[in-house]
């Protein structure tokens, strides 16, 4: 029986290509996993008993591949994790998915995530909350939670998840795998159910970097389809993949290791900065002044952005459609029975901050102090290549333990701003709490220097064997 | 009612002519079975993103320059939201702060400069179908794009507001960005009334008006609502700010059922769309197109042609056939004559054929043979209108035509006396009528005459010999 | 600071019905929220260009070409209630 749960992405693809194994054994080997260890977990919404794929050639051909549940997948069921689609069949492909068809990859199914990707714990689910597989009582971190933790318990090799927040990076961080948010831009957002037009991105969610520069490859690049996306040629990313970080300027905010940071995960941070200076690179103290800001500029931002986003899910054209008399009974009812609190939550703020009287205290005042926070990124850059901090603030909560909104959207600071600058960032392990729990460290790059942070990742991998480490079954 | 002054203000929406919808490349063509030109992301489906269609900005720039807009550089979108069945994304993506155009003008017939507030581009949304409970929605035209000019409150009556669509209408037309049809729904308007004392300076409560269907409608459900209006003012009481609809049976204006909010858009800049500047070059390129406007070549052709007003008005009405008139007049110097022909008859053949002028392929060295020829007495009536019909979509050489038709007029009197006086031997009780005092019956003798010279001869000259034969 | 009102309000403009017993509960949390945000009243931003996201500035623009359309029957089978070809509503009322 084969088992290739300690392969990369990439191996398999050889591997199948070379005769070792055969494509549908594959298959079959993680389609069975899913079916065991998901109910455990939670961690899919669906999972496709016969793969979906084109023929394609890339580097990771023949290799099954997750999707968030907020892709489009022509044909399959795609809902959010909202009740409000649940009934929804997606008309077409993602613009990120017909890549992926075309080079060959197979997609096994949709992953569980926070509704309309609200949140940092998949607790907000119509499905009910995903389990981290280190520990089953703790959350897996969201919004991209489902992805996150069916790559650590390599119940699939990889999968693609989006970050509006944080919502690639955190959870990664929480389950011990590597979690890559592009530049803005840099990846199409056609066929992405929007959350923050202006924040959102999709990226790739591996154990590893030589599949992340892989996967980008294959997702990155222009769409006419999105006007946000740009048409700078892409790089070849496997091309990072040496081991050299020499001369290479670190940046150390100290914002980012102020109050609210865990003990264990200060010292695994620590720990990092030291691996990397060990390897010749220059650690540079920096500030970053305006990240006292970030959380409630970002909030504003995106919960306008998600509100107005959001309006289209009315009962009329898809989805669910509410028992009603009359047309204004049926929004009103369609949204209160399809939309969860969290959801209900955002949009009644996004509404707030957009209405008139509020628009230019709430909306424009944040679009104004985002200015500044990439300001404030544009002036370090200037000294340092990589920006180094914690990804989270802690390790995996316990479900249920913060139930307080704010107080979760407090444990979004050390990902969020670079959302609002449109920064590349990538969140990779670099240990374990005492109770087994993965930590994640976090580099941001410049913008579309998604090569250095790949190069810098590839390197403590080198080095290091916390990618590695698989939870128990 | 003396002492109050109107006001209005209109807001006229238009369709431009684009293949493909404003954000998406579905067709815009309104005559397809409904939801069959729809896509994901003109009917708001989760995922989608718009992308700009780049002849909107072209058309929309040409109206501006048209209706002498200062024309801003750097322009981006804005979403406008409210719930409505026929808006799928329940906001709808136009432009607020930043339109294309603003501070322009519109001359309109009677001479008055009326100011244009705002030109910005927009999209439309579906249409509904109401039935008796329940209803339909077909998203075929939704993110056809529109174009929405917003006139300043400086139109001072109905009548003015009628001349102002009718010249709005004709300009639209002329520069080739509408058909401008109200019935097909190509161009809507909406109409704002408020009175006030004449001579105060500030603006009285205003009603907007909608629901009307044609110009004179528009006219009508003004002339009513001033109506109404003056009759609250002179009780003393104050006009009530609201939104009414024109009864088109009724002929009076009704308050719309409920205006629940008070529209709050929260518009706020399209996060899905980048800037977009408007160059120079482009405010250039899309100038140069514009050809010279209806007014001002009606007046150029008041002083240059020596046509009445009432004519040149047809032959201003489609800048093809203006500019058809002076190519001719190049080859036949004689304005009069060919602007009765391109009135008259090339006009009516045109509207017979299947693909109107694009159909025409006479030259307008050949039309002006033509012209020449019938005034010349070549030809007559009857066969300057056949040779018309056989050239007008073929070009064929004119004399090729008549020589094998046979058309040439028969003028001489030598060829014509046979037929006189085959025609009088023949109808001997006409003669008698005629003679008998009933001058109609001439008219039939010359009919004969045409009809046993299958057309050929000259009328008049067959009248007169006529006359002189029988009065012998 | 968020009250009832506000929420009911702002509900409205978003349609979703709040159940009464929920109003309160969802205005104290806004409060909570809102109260954290006007952290944003510190700070000085006179002078500076709001930032609508990452943009290079330049023109896309798409060519006024048709694609057939594809979806039709898709977009139609998706929808709650349809007949014959259009999408149904109970009775719109203006």
């Amino acid at each position: 029986m084969i088992d290739t749960r300690s392969l990369f992405g990439l191996d398999i693809s050889e591997g199948i290509r070379k005769g070792d194994f055969k494509a549908n054994e594959i298959y079959s080997f993680y389609y069975d996993r899913i079916k065991r260890i998901c109910s455990g977990l939670n961690c899919f919404v669906e999972a496709y008993g016969e793969g979906l794929n084109c023929e394609g050639r890339s580097s990771l051909e023949g290799v099954p591949v997750a999707i968030k549940d907020n892709i489009c997948i022509k044909g399959k069921r795609i809902t959010c994790a909202s009740k409000i689609l649940s009934s929804h069949i997606a008309v077409y492909d993602a613009t990120v998915v017909e890549r992926l068809k075309k080079s060959g990859l197979v997609i096994i199914g949709t992953t569980n995530m926070d509704e309309f990707a609200f949140g940092s714990s998949t607790e907000n689910s119509c499905y009910g909350p995903a389990k981290n597989p280190w520990d089953n009582t703790r959350v897996v971190g969201g919004s991209s939670g489902g992805s996150a933790a069916a790559v650590a318990a390599r119940i699939v090799p990889f999968a693609l998840g989006s970050d509006t927040g944080g919502s690639i990076r955190q959870p990664a961080s929480l389950c011990g795998v590597v979690g890559f948010k592009p530049t803005y831009g840099r990846v199409s957002r056609f066929g992405l159910i929007a959350f923050s037009s202006s924040l959102d991105q999709i990226g790739p969610i591996t154990t590893n970097f030589t599949d992340c520069a892989n996967l980008l490859n294959i997702i990155s690049g222009y769409d006419e389809c999105d006007s946000t996306s740009v048409s700078l040629e892409v790089p070849d990313f496997t091309k990072s993949l040496q081991d050299n970080v020499e001369g290479l300027r670190v940046g150390v905010p100290k914002e980012y290791f102020g109050e609210g940071l865990d003990l264990e995960v200060r010292e695994a941070i620590n720990k990092v900065i030291a691996l990397l200076k060990n390897k010749k690179a220059e650690i540079v103290d920096i500030s970053l002044p305006t990240t006292e800001y970030a959380v409630a500029t970002y909030y504003i931002i995106a919960s306008s952005e998600a509100s107005s986003n959001l309006q289209r899910f009315d009962g009329i054209k898809y989805g669910i459609r509410a028992e009603s008399n009359g047309l204004k009974e049926l929004y009103f009812k369609t949204r209160k029975e399809g939309f969860g609190e969290e959801t209900k939550r955002r949009v009644l703020l996004g509404t707030y901050s957009l209405s008139s009287g509020y628009y230019d205290a709430y909306y424009m005042k944040a679009l104004k102090v985002r200015r500044l926070i990439k300001n404030d990124f544009d002036s370090v850059f200037k000294k340092v290549d990589v920006i180094l901090t914690p990804t989270s603030p802690t390790t995996a909560f316990k479900i249920g333990e913060k139930s307080d909104p704010l107080s979760m959207y407090l444990s979004d600071i050390y990902t969020i701003s670079t959302n609002l600058a449109g920064l590349p960032a990538v969140s990779f392990p670099c240990g374990f709490s005492k109770e087994n729990l993965p930590i994640g460290c976090q580099i941001i790059g410049k913008e579309f220097d998604e090569s250095t942070l790949i190069r810098v990742g590839y390197s403590y991998q080198q080095d290091t064997d916390f990618h590695k480490k698989m939870p128990k079954e | 009612m003396n002492d109050l002054e109107i006001v209005i203000g209109l807001e006229v929406h238009t369709q431009v002519k684009t293949e493909s919808k404003i954000f998406c490349a579905c067709s815009t063509n309104f005559e397809s079975p409904p939801n069959s030109n729809i896509c994901p992301v003109c009917c708001g489906y989760p995922g989608v993103l718009p992308v700009f269609n780049g002849k909107v900005l072209r058309l929309a720039l040409k109206i501006c320059k048209a209706l002498n807009c200062e024309i801003n550089k750097d322009i981006y979108f804005e979403r406008k939201s409210y719930f409505y069945p026929d808006l799928p994304k329940n906001y709808q993506i136009s432009q607020y702060k930043m339109p294309l155009g603003e501070k322009g003008y519109l001359e309109i017939l009677n001479g008055k400069k009326v100011s244009i507030n705002r030109v910005h581009m927009e999209e439309d949304a579906g249409k509904l179908i109401h039935k008796d409970n329940y209803s339909l929605i077909d998203f075929n035209r939704t993110g056809t794009p529109l174009i929405e000019i917003v006139s300043d409150p400086d139109i001072n009556s109905p009548q003015e507001a009628y001349d102002y669509l009718n010249s709005l209408k004709l300009l639209l037309i002329y520069i080739g960005v509408s058909d401008c049809d109200m019935e097909k729904g190509s161009l809507r308007c909406d109409a704002n009334v408020s009175l006030r004392k004449k001579g105060a300076t500030q603006l009285g409560t205003k009603v907007e008006l909608k629901n009307m269907n044609t110009f004179k409608g528009v006219r009508a459900a003004l002339d009513y609502e001033v109506k109404r209006q003056t009759i609250v003012l002179n009780k003393g009481e104050d006009v009530i700010q609201e939104t009414r609809l024109w009864d088109t049976q009724k002929l009076k204006t009704v308050v719309m059922r409920t205006k629940s909010d008070a529209h709050d858009y929260r518009y706020f800049p399209e996060p899905d769309l980048l800037n977009f500047y408007v160059s120079d070059e482009l405010i250039e390129s899309v100038s140069k197109t514009i050809e010279e406007l209806p007014l001002e070549k009606k007046r150029r052709f008041m002083e240059k042609y020596n046509i009445i007003e009432k004519e040149i008005d047809v032959l201003i009405s489609y800048s093809w056939l203006a500019k058809f008139f002076e190519e001719i007049i190049q080859f036949y110097p004689k304005p009069k004559d060919v602007s009765n022909w391109l009135i008259g008859p090339f006009l009516e053949q045109v509207n017979n054929l299947d693909k109107g002028f694009s159909a025409v392929k006479i030259s307008a060295e050949n039309f002006s043979k033509i012209v020449q020829f019938f005034t010349e007495g070549k030809l007559n009536n009857l066969g300057a209108k056949k040779v018309l019909s056989l050239s007008i979509t073929t070009n064929e050489d004119i004399d090729t035509i008549i020589e094998r038709e046979k058309l040439v007029q028969v003028s001489g009197q030598d060829e014509l006396l046979k037929f006189v006086e085959d025609v009088i031997s023949s109808n001997p009780k006409a003669i008698q009528e005629y003679l008998e005092g009933k001058d109609k019956s001439i008219m039939f003798l010359v009919g004969q005459i045409m009809k046993i010279t299958k057309g050929k001869a000259n009328p008049q000259v067959a009248k007169d010999m006529l006359e002189r034969r029988i009065k012998k | 600071m968020v009250n009832k009102q506000n929420v009911e309000h702002v509900s409205n403009l978003a349609r979703i019905e709040i159940e009464e017993e929920k109003k309160e509960f969802f205005a104290a949390q806004l409060s909570k929220i809102i109260n954290y945000i006007d952290k944003l009243k510190e700070i000085d931003v006179r002078g500076v260009e709001p930032m609508r996201g990452l943009h290079i500035k330049e023109n896309v623009f798409r060519k006024d070409k048709v694609k057939e359309s594809i979806y039709n029957e898709d977009i139609l089978k998706n929808a709650p209630l349809s007949q014959d070809g259009y999408f149904k509503i109970p009775k719109v009322i203006d």
